[in-house]
């Protein structure tokens, strides 16, 4: 099972990922994944097969005003469309504000 | 009819956007741009776009500015406007934009497109979100797009956000 968190920063994503999906290994801050790889040279895309099978936590970034800076502008970009390939393939997309989970794709698990 | 689209950069709205133009009009599609195609990650963004359009029978019309100047060469069913950011920024700040007279520009512009086809599809951009300062034009900018965006909504028929590539209703009217 592949589960993804989103929200903005510091809404309490990680904490709703541990305690809603407790048996899921957990990769947490994907935003900055993507970050590292882009600054290492690599396709950031190579990180939707290694989040198969987890549960995921990732800052949406891309809402706000568009960067003057390229790599800042192509960063946003690419967390953006791994999100949206990675919510194509998961079992559930949650949304989350202020702590407050919306299943915005599958089922809320049973608890 | 008018429908509005909107969302972060790469959450897929003007997938969301063409997929919902198509599912509304039969046939006679046009495809409205305003982005200015300066740059290499413009004209990537611009063949990107391209290619998500292939096949589905659009006409494309280059407009930066001035919509409500625009002659088309015949109504259409439908009309795609991608998009909203993109045109406000060029009323704005273009050498040849409507400039303090933006904001009404743009209104009267889409009050135009709609005279012009059955449905209109408006493509929009969320950028209220990064907290970050800016100079006080910037935010201008900030501001008169999300008073755009909040006029559009309350006169539209449906309105969405894309998330991750899901679309979410903002206000969902007689459209489904």
């Amino acid at each position: 099972m592949t589960v993804l968190l989103v929200g903005g920063a510091y809404q309490g994503k990680a904490a709703l990922a541990k305690r809603l999906y407790p048996d899921l290994p957990l990769v947490q801050n994907l935003h900055a994944r993507v970050r590292d790889e882009l600054a290492a040279g690599h396709d950031p895309m190579a990180l939707l097969g290694a989040s198969r099978g987890h549960v995921i936590t990732c800052d949406e970034v891309g809402c706000g005003v568009v960067p003057l800076d390229r790599a800042d502008e192509a960063y946003r970009e690419a967390v953006g469309r791994l999100c949206c390939a990675l919510a194509e393939e998961a079992d559930a997309v949650v949304r989350v504000m202020a702590g407050v989970p919306q299943w915005i794709k599958g089922e809320k698990p049973c608890m | 009819m008018l429908i509005l689209v909107t969302g972060g950069s790469a959450s897929g709205k003007s997938a969301h956007a063409e997929r919902l133009l198509c599912e509304h009009a039969a046939s006679s599609r046009l495809y409205l741009a305003t982005m200015q195609p300066f740059g290499a990650a413009a004209q990537k963004r611009i063949a990107r776009h391209r290619a998500l359009r292939q096949g589905k029978g659009f006409e494309t019309v280059e407009r930066p500015l001035d919509l409500a100047g625009l002659e088309l060469p015949r109504r259409y069913d439908s009309i795609l406007l991608e998009d909203l950011g993109n045109l406000l920024a060029n009323e704005l700040f273009a050498p040849a934009g409507a400039k303090d007279a933006a904001f009404g520009s743009i209104l009267a512009g889409i009050e135009r497109l709609q005279d012009c086809c059955e449905t209109l599809v408006i493509v929009t951009n969320e950028i209220f979100s990064d907290g970050l300062p800016y100079p006080a034009e910037t935010i201008r900018y900030i501001e008169l797009l999300g008073r755009l965006n909040a006029a559009l909504c309350a006169r539209a028929d449906a309105a969405y956000e894309s998330v991750c590539g899901i679309l979410l209703p903002v206000k969902e009217g007689k459209t489904r």
